[in-house]
């Protein structure tokens, strides 16, 4: 979900020898990075960026779950946070440095997407979800949203609040959401098209895409 | 664009579109001459009729449960009847179009129904779709000297000609807030042709009331048991005076759903309920699915279907059957197979035969064969030649389709080619045209097309250049509007904004109010002194004197008003007749001026802006004045749980007054929809389709009436933002071009599709509609500017 104070977002950090080496970082990396002002956040191009395990997930819910959102989220949670250490937090470089997990943040960052997914839900219903039936499902829906953002609120806690460089990847996962929606209308009366079914593979689609090649854009 | 050339193509469209509807919408060919009997004649003329008189009892919308089931029935008398064996009862599917006069010819010709007759029975002056010539029951019992007497809807009587009948009386189907009188005109006349039964054979009465009720209030509404109770009486009075020669139907010629509209294909709407009473049957079973029930079924079955499922045009060849006349022609209906008990079962063999060979004529290069085939097996045959003959549509005349559609194609690629241009608005109009142009192919999208309109004004929303605080107010009063009705066919919530307003009525009325006070907002705008009292003055006659006649609407409505809304109520109406204190039923009497007073109100002060503005006064504002007076118009043509609807609407236009063309059309697409309109004809509103008319009222001024009362919202958000430079008004045009022509193709396409009559024909109806509005205003506008 887009954050509200994005708008707010400083562009530049105080530390005296970061320009430079970010700008190192740009001659060697070549593209992507400081369209004005040179952010020094940037997350390093590699194959294990890539989120295989969300193809995984999203087979098994569609093949074998019966569309159980509950069971998918906890499966999801734990995964996202092997994904995060394992793969995805070595290739944040944060002006000179390359980042290790900071294992209170970790736990903070899962915090922080729980209780993120209250204002997701109330951006959700503003988009749309039925509002008194099915709330719990909508809510589960923003709790999917969140979660998958999550190695994305980790770098944000971890890079100091640099929302405006990460928010590609909170975009991705709702243009997904929105462009699953397309099949909600259809008379199919398939059991995937129970609401929040296709925009939960909506939001995996997008956040599979968004975090596979997030550090190209 | 050159001005000329718009102008051409703007009449172009409409020409194109009324092309394809004269062949869209042809009338339907029949066979015709009277039928006679097919095989064995001799034995057949020879052999008595089982009845001698026959009471046809048409409830108009009685739907299965309201006739079977526990907790929607208060037919006690019936059940009584069922449980005896001396009724046996069937849930008739009813073919869409789901409205009276489709379905009267259904029962009474045992046809296929016609799409155009859906129309017609809203133009009612119109007599094309006589059954003068056509062969059918009535005609049948007409040749064989049956005396028979009508009361009820009048749709008979425009239905058959005259000759039929021999005593008859009409009643007017359209005043659908009347509950009571319309069917006490009919009973009026029970007591006496029950009294003198020597003075006819086939009696048919055909009440409104239990319809009117629905549309009111849904088939849920309080109305309803004491209205089932009214019915019960009348068939039992029939009942006990008639004796064991007379066969009474009770049936409904069509159901209606949870909302209390009708016209679609959904479950509830095509499950009529079907009851033959009479003490003879007693000595014969029953359907095996009869036997085993016991009346009413307590169970709730979400598709309708209670006891045995048969189809309402069944009916036709069953009657002929047991009063020993032959078929009529254009039947297609197949005998039920329990009521073949009645007759001896070698001619019961020959009957099934008959019908046969009768219905198989329907069925051209049919090879028909009884020979070794037992009655059992040629009523299977018969049932699948049925299902078959309902999907074969009508003669579509292809001529006038290719001209239409060419001239539709023509017009959009001439269109594109002027419009071209590199620009965002230009390619975010084209988006939106070609993604509603392909939805018109699935008949699901264009069910729920409120939620593509949705989809598209969320996202033009978020494109917009307007600030994000703006934005947010703005999505937010969408959403409100998102919540505020049911739209589609899909998804029937139960908390919706406009079921909490209706249960609580003061809040209602409070908003309501508030809407009255906002929409007279900009007479608050003035410059000097005099303009400024005189304004004052306008407004509060027109917020007065329409929130007036709302709440008595309500009132007469049996709708629960605040208490010192009511007292207002009472007290003008108390002034208008003169009396030092009026009643609730005087109220009734006061709607008709009440309604005129508004609008002449409304006439008044559009009048009066106008002229100040031509005086020494010099009046300002005056064109948000002169919207002003419109939007009290709209109000008034609106149901009460949707005006406040208008205050949403008001909030938005306050946060962003100046919205962009594009996004004014989304919201005139998205609005009606979410003003309860689907694209089915069964959510046409007629409640206020006939404010401040009289019984003598005239189809025009009816038909705008009603087009307002539907299009309220549109015609807003038209008005909020008149595209003003030459290439917004032909991107708007080039919109309705482009899913124009891909809505004729789609009609083309699938004019063998099932859902053709209950989809993609009321789809090409409003579509029509609204582009007739759209030309009109076009014009109108255009010579209001050179003035």
């Amino acid at each position: 979900m887009p954050p509200k104070n994005r708008k707010t977002v400083k562009k530049t950090v105080s530390f005296s020898d970061d320009q430079n080496l970010t700008n190192a970082n740009i001659h060697s990396h070549g593209r992507g990075l400081g369209d004005d002002d040179t952010p020094p956040v940037y997350v390093r191009k590699s194959l294990s960026l890539i989120p295989f395990h969300l193809l995984g997930l999203l087979f098994w819910f569609l093949k074998y779950s019966d569309f159980n959102t509950l069971g998918l989220l906890y499966l999801m949670i734990p995964t996202q946070v092997a994904y995060l250490i394992f793969r995805f937090n070595k290739n944040t470089i944060y002006g000179k440095k390359r980042l290790r997990v900071n294992w209170l943040l970790v736990f903070i960052a899962l915090g922080a997407c729980l209780l993120l997914s209250v204002p997701c839900l109330a951006i959700i219903v503003l988009f749309g979800a039925p509002f008194v039936e099915l709330l719990r499902e909508s809510w589960l829906l923003a709790l999917h949203c969140c979660f998958l953002t999550y190695p994305a609120v980790y770098d944000v806690f971890n890079c100091n609040f640099k929302v405006g460089y990460f928010k590609k990847y909170f975009i991705s996962v709702v243009i997904g959401c929105w462009l699953s929606c397309i099949v909600i209308p259809l008379d199919w009366d398939r059991d995937w098209q129970a609401w929040p079914v296709p925009l939960i593979v909506g939001a995996y689609m997008g956040s599979f895409i968004g975090f596979a090649v997030g550090g190209y854009i | 664009m050159n001005r000329i050339l718009y102008y051409v193509l703007v009449t172009l469209q409409l020409v194109a579109v009324f092309l394809f509807c004269g062949g869209f919408f042809p009338q339907k060919v029949v066979l015709k001459n009277v039928s006679e009997f097919i095989i064995d004649s001799k034995e057949q003329l020879a052999a008595k009729p089982v009845f001698d008189k026959l009471v046809i009892v048409v409830v108009d919308a009685l739907r299965s449960d309201f006739l079977f089931q526990k907790d929607s029935s208060n037919f006690h008398f019936m059940h009584e009847l069922l449980n005896s064996g001396e009724a046996w009862g069937y849930t008739a599917y009813s073919n869409p179009p789901t409205v009276t006069l489709p379905r009267l010819k259904g029962i009474t010709t045992g046809s296929s129904p016609n799409f155009l007759d859906a129309i017609l029975n809203v133009a009612e002056d119109d007599t094309s779709s006589n059954l003068k010539e056509q062969d059918s029951l009535l005609k049948q019992f007409h040749k064989n000297n049956y005396k028979i007497n009508f009361f009820g809807d009048e749709t008979w009587l425009k239905l058959f000609p005259i000759e039929f009948f021999s005593t008859y009386e009409g009643t007017n189907s359209f005043f659908v807030s009347d509950f009571e009188e319309v069917d006490f005109n009919v009973t009026r006349h029970v007591s006496y042709q029950l009294d003198h039964q020597k003075q006819w054979d086939i009696l048919i009465l055909h009440y409104l009331g239990l319809d009117h009720i629905g549309h009111k209030g849904g088939a849920k509404s309080n109305f309803m048991k004491p209205k089932h109770d009214e019915m019960d009486a009348v068939i039992k009075e029939i009942y006990e005076k008639t004796n064991e020669d007379t066969l009474m139907v009770v049936l409904g010629d069509h159901g209606m759903n949870d909302l209390g509209n009708h016209g679609g294909s959904s479950a509830g709407e095509t499950s009529a309920a079907m009851a033959f009473l009479s003490k003879k049957l007693r000595k014969y079973r029953p359907s095996s699915i009869q036997q085993s029930s016991e009346l009413p079924i307590e169970n709730v079955d979400s598709s309708y279907t209670y006891l045995k499922k048969i189809e309402q045009i069944d009916i036709v060849p069953t009657l002929s059957m047991l009063f020993n006349l032959p078929i009529p022609k254009n039947s297609m209906g197949v005998l039920i197979d329990e009521l073949l008990q009645l007759i001896p079962s070698k001619l019961a063999a020959i009957k099934v035969q008959d019908n046969y060979l009768q219905l198989t004529k329907l069925k051209p290069d049919y090879e028909s064969d009884i020979q070794g085939k037992s009655s059992e097996t040629l009523l299977e045959e018969m049932r699948d030649i049925q299902s078959s003959l309902a999907m074969a549509a009508t003669n579509y005349n292809y001529t006038l389709l290719a001209y239409g559609t060419a001239l539709m194609a023509v017009g959009t690629i001439v269109m594109s080619i002027m419009n071209f241009q590199l620009s965002q608005d230009y390619a975010q109009h084209l988006c939106i045209s070609i993604l509603l142009g392909i939805s018109m192919f699935a008949s699901s999208f264009v069910e729920e097309e409120h939620q593509i309109w949705w989809w598209i004004t969320v996202s033009v929303l978020l494109l917009t250049n307007l600030s994000y605080g703006k934005k947010l107010v703005f999505l937010l009063g969408l959403r409100v509007i998102r919540g505020w009705n049911n739209s589609g066919q899909k998804y029937i919530y139960d908390d919706v904004l406009h079921t909490l307003l209706k249960s609580n009525t003061s809040m209602q009325w409070w908003l309501n109010s508030a809407t009255f006070l906002a929409v007279g907002f900009p007479f608050l705008r003035n410059k000097s002194e005099l303009e400024k009292i005189i304004s004052l003055g306008c407004v509060t006659f027109l917020a007065l004197s329409s929130l007036t006649y709302k709440v008595c609407f309500a009132i007469v409505n049996g709708d629960e008003v605040p208490q010192i809304l009511h007292s207002l109520a009472l007290k003008t109406c108390a002034t208008y007749l003169s009396n030092d204190y009026a009643a609730e039923d005087d109220i009734s009497q006061c709607l008709v001026p009440f309604a005129r007073m508004s609008f002449k109100v409304c006439g008044a002060a559009a009048v009066i802006i106008v002229l100040l503005k031509y005086t020494s006064i010099k009046g300002s504002n005056t064109l948000n004045k002169l919207l002003s007076v419109i939007k009290f118009i709209l109000l008034l043509q609106t149901s009460s749980a949707n005006i406040s609807m208008f205050l949403v609407f008001e909030v938005m236009t306050f946060v962003a007054p100046n919205i962009s063309p594009i996004l004014s059309l989304c919201l005139q697409n998205l609005t009606f929809f979410q003003f309860g309109g689907t694209n089915s004809i069964a959510t046409i509103n007629l409640t206020n389709a006939y404010t401040g008319v009289s019984s003598d009222y005239n189809i025009y001024v009816v038909g705008v009436l009603m087009f307002v009362s539907n299009f309220a919202p549109s015609i807003y958000w038209a008005l909020a933002s008149i595209p003003q430079s030459a290439t917004q008004k032909s991107l708007r045009l080039q919109h309705y071009y482009i899913t124009g022509t891909c809505l004729l193709i789609a009609c083309i396409a699938l004019r063998y599709h099932l859902f053709v009559w209950s989809v993609f024909s009321p789809k090409l109806c409003y579509y029509t509609t609204w582009s007739l509005y759209n030309t009109v205003m076009d014009f109108a506008i255009t010579l209001l500017g050179t003035i």
